[in-house]
C-alpha cells in the first residue's frame, strides 16, 4: 500500500515523542547523572568520570558496604524465593492439569486470584496476619497450644525471611502455574496415550515426556521468576521496612535511600545501572541457552 | 493428563486443601474487617464474634487521613487514561512499522527491542527527577503520562499486524478508502483481540503498581488506592486491623472482580507478552 510518509510519520509520532520524552531521555540522563557527583537538591557540581562507580565498588565507603549489603539481601531473597515460585507452581499445574475436568476451571481460578492484589494489599494482609502482638496466626497458634509465646514473624530472623517468602509465594506463584498449564496443554495428549499402553508410571511419564516438553517454558519461568525476585521492593518496604537491623532491605530499598535520604542522585543512579546490568547479564543468559536448544532441535 | 491411576477423588481432596490456602488471606481480609477492634485484635477465630459495619463506616468517614474515595477518584483517572494513552500511541505506531513506509523502520524496531531488554529501574530515578524539576510531583502526570512509552506494548501488536493478510486492507485502499476509514474500519476490527488482552495488562498494571507512584506522589489526597494502602501500611496511627482489612477489601475488589469473570483475556495477554 503507497500510502505517504507524511501519514506514516503522522502515526508514529506520538510514540516517538512519548518513547523519547519518558523512556530515550531519563535513559541517558541517568547514565549522565552516574559521571557526575549530583545532589538531588543541589544538582550536578561536576563530571568525576566513574568515581562513583569505584566508590560503589571498590572503595571503603558507606556506599560500597549498602550496595554490597543490599545486593547479598536481594540474592538471598532470590535463593528463597525462586525454587518454590518455580517448582510448587510445576506441581501447581501438574495438580490442575490432572484434576477432573469439571472442577479445573474452579481450582485454575483459585491459585491465580491472588496475583491479582497488589503488593501494597498483599503486606496489609499479611502484616496483620503475622503480627507478633495479635496477629490471627501467633493468637491461633497459642490457643492450639501449639507455642507458648508469640512466634516474632515480622521482627526477628529466620522468621521474617520465611514471611516475606511465603507471602511472595502466595502473591505470585498463580502466574507461573498459569504459564506451565498452556505449556502442558499443548503436549499431545496421543503421546502419553501412547505411553500407558505401556505401562509407564507417573514418574517416567514426567520425566520423559512432560520435562522434554515443557523445557523451554520452565527455562523461561525459571528465568523470569529470578528477575523478578531480584527487583523485590515492596514486599519487604511495607512488611518489615528493611529489617530487622537491615537484613532485609534489597538494593531497590538501598537505591531508592541514597537517592531520597542521602540525596546523592550520581550515586543511586551508578547503582541502578549496576543493577540493571546484573538483571541484563541474567536475560542474556537465558537467550543463549534457549538458543543452545534450537540447535540442539535443528540436528 | 498423565496418569489415570491416582483416583481423582484423592486429586480433587488435595486440591481443595491447597485451595484453602490460597483463600485463607483473603478470607481473614474479608472477615478482619467486619471484626470490632477487641475480636480482631485478640481471637484467633477466622469468623467475628460479632459482625460489624463499623469499619467501612469509619473508613468512610475518615476523609482526612484516608479519603479513600479521593483514592479511588484518582485511581479511575490514571487507569483509565493511562491505559487509553498506551493502546492509542502503540497502535498507531504499530500500523505505521506494520503497514506502512515509515522512515527508519529498522532502527526504530531495534530501539523497541533494546527498550525492552533495559530494566525498568534504570529510568525510574532519572525520570523522578525529572518530573520533580519541572515541578509536576503530585499532579497526574507523571502517572499517566509514561504509559505512551509502551515499547513491548507497540511490538506486540506490530507483530500481531504481521500475521494478518494486507490484501483487505489493499482493495479498500483501491477502491478509493481514506487511511483513517481502513484504520477504523478494517484494522481496529483486527486487531481488537489483543488490544482487549493487552488492555487488561496496562489497566491491572497501573492498578497494582506501587515504587513509581510512591516516587512521584507524597501527597495523601493524590494517592492512588494502593499507594493509599501502603500509607496506611506505614502509617503510625493505624492499630485497628480491621479498619486496615476494610481499606484493603475495597481496593483489591476491582482488581479481583476482573480476574475471576475475565481470566481468559488476562492469561492471553500474560503469554502474550511472555511466550508466543
Amino acid at each position: 500500500m503507497k500510502a505517504g510518509k507524511k501519514v506514516s510519520v503522522f502515526f508514529i509520532l506520538p510514540f516517538v515523542l512519548f518513547f523519547i520524552l519518558f523512556w530515550l531521555v531519563p535513559f541517558f540522563y541517568g547514565f549522565y547523572m552516574s559521571l557526575h557527583n549530583f545532589s538531588l537538591i543541589n544538582g550536578d557540581r561536576g563530571f568525576i568520570g566513574v568515581d562513583n562507580y569505584i566508590k560503589i565498588l571498590f572503595s571503603s565507603s558507606m556506599y560500597h558496604s549498602s550496595f554490597f549489603l543490599g545486593l547479598k539481601n536481594t540474592l538471598i531473597f532470590v535463593a528463597l524465593s525462586v525454587p518454590p515460585l518455580v517448582l510448587l507452581s510445576l506441581a501447581l499445574a501438574l495438580l490442575v492439569d490432572n484434576l477432573p475436568n469439571k472442577v479445573k476451571g474452579l481450582f485454575r481460578t483459585i491459585y491465580f486470584i491472588s496475583y491479582s492484589v497488589s503488593v501494597t494489599a498483599v503486606a496489609s494482609i499479611f502484616i496483620w496476619m503475622l503480627k507478633g502482638n495479635g496477629g490471627y496466626l501467633n493468637n491461633l497458634l497459642m490457643n492450639l497450644k501449639i507455642t507458648a509465646a508469640p512466634i516474632p514473624w515480622l521482627e526477628s530472623q529466620p522468621f521474617v525471611w520465611i514471611s516475606l517468602t511465603i507471602a511472595t509465594v502466595w502473591w505470585t506463584i498463580g502466574y507461573n502455574m498459569m504459564l506451565f498449564i498452556n505449556g502442558l496443554n499443548e503436549i499431545d495428549v496421543s503421546i502419553y496415550e501412547a505411553s500407558a499402553i505401556d505401562g509407564a508410571g507417573f514418574w517416567t511419564k514426567f520425566v520423559s515426556i512432560t520435562m522434554p516438553n515443557i523445557k523451554n517454558i520452565f527455562f523461561f519461568v525459571l528465568m523470569t521468576t529470578i528477575i523478578a525476585s531480584f527487583n523485590v521492593y515492596g514486599q519487604p518496604r511495607l512488611m518489615t521496612a528493611g529489617g530487622p537491623g537491615q537484613t532485609t532491605k534489597p538494593l531497590i530499598m538501598v537505591i531508592n535511600s541514597a537517592i531520597m535520604d542521602q540525596n546523592n542522585m550520581g550515586i543511586g543512579n551508578a547503582m541502578a545501572i549496576l543493577m540493571g546490568l546484573i538483571i541484563m547479564a541474567v536475560s542474556l543468559g537465558q537467550y543463549f541457552m534457549t538458543k543452545e536448544k534450537e540447535k540442539i532441535r535443528i540436528k | 493428563m498423565i496418569t489415570k491411576k491416582i483416583p481423582n477423588i484423592i486429586l480433587t481432596i488435595i486440591a481443595c486443601i491447597v485451595a484453602y490456602a490460597f483463600l485463607l488471606p483473603l478470607l481473614f481480609m474479608v472477615s478482619t474487617s467486619f471484626k470490632g477492634l477487641s475480636d480482631a485484635l485478640g481471637s484467633s477465630s477466622l469468623l467475628p464474634q460479632q459482625v460489624t459495619f463499623k469499619n467501612y463506616v469509619d473508613l468512610f468517614n475518615q476523609t482526612s487521613s484516608a479519603p479513600i474515595l479521593k483514592w479511588a477518584f484518582n485511581t479511575l483517572v490514571v487507569t483509565v487514561l493511562g491505559t487509553m494513552l498506551r493502546l492509542i500511541t502503540s497502535t498507531l505506531a504499530a500500523y505505521s512499522l506494520a503497514r506502512l513506509n515509515v522512515p527508519f523502520k529498522k532502527g526504530i524496531l531495534i530501539g523497541l527491542i533494546w527498550a525492552m531488554a533495559i530494566p525498568e529501574i534504570v529510568t525510574y530515578f532519572p525520570l523522578f527527577y525529572i518530573f520533580k524539576n519541572t515541578g509536576m510531583l503530585n499532579t497526574y502526570l507523571p502517572l499517566i503520562l509514561p504509559s505512551g512509552a509502551g515499547a513491548m506494548t507497540v511490538y506486540l501488536i506490530y507483530q500481531f499486524m504481521l500475521g494478518f493478510p494486507r490484501e483487505l486492507e489493499e482493495a479498500a485502499f483501491v477502491d478509493g478508502a481514506s487511511l483513517v476509514k481502513i484504520l477504523l474500519r478494517i484494522v481496529l476490527p483486527s486487531v481488537k483481540p489483543i488490544l482487549i488482552t493487552q488492555g487488561f495488562i496496562v489497566f491491572l498494571g497501573l492498578y497494582n503498581t506501587y515504587l513509581w507512584p510512591s516516587l512521584v506522589v507524597s501527597r495523601t489526597e493524590m494517592n492512588t488506592i494502593t499507594l493509599g494502602i501502603a500509607s496506611l501500611v506505614l502509617g503510625e496511627n493505624y492499630v485497628n486491623p480491621g479498619l486496615m482489612m476494610a481499606a484493603t477489601v475495597v481496593a483489591v475488589i476491582p482488581t479481583i472482580l476482573i480476574f475471576m469473570f475475565l481470566n481468559k483475556y488476562i492469561v492471553r495477554g500474560f503469554t502474550q507478552s511472555g511466550i508466543k
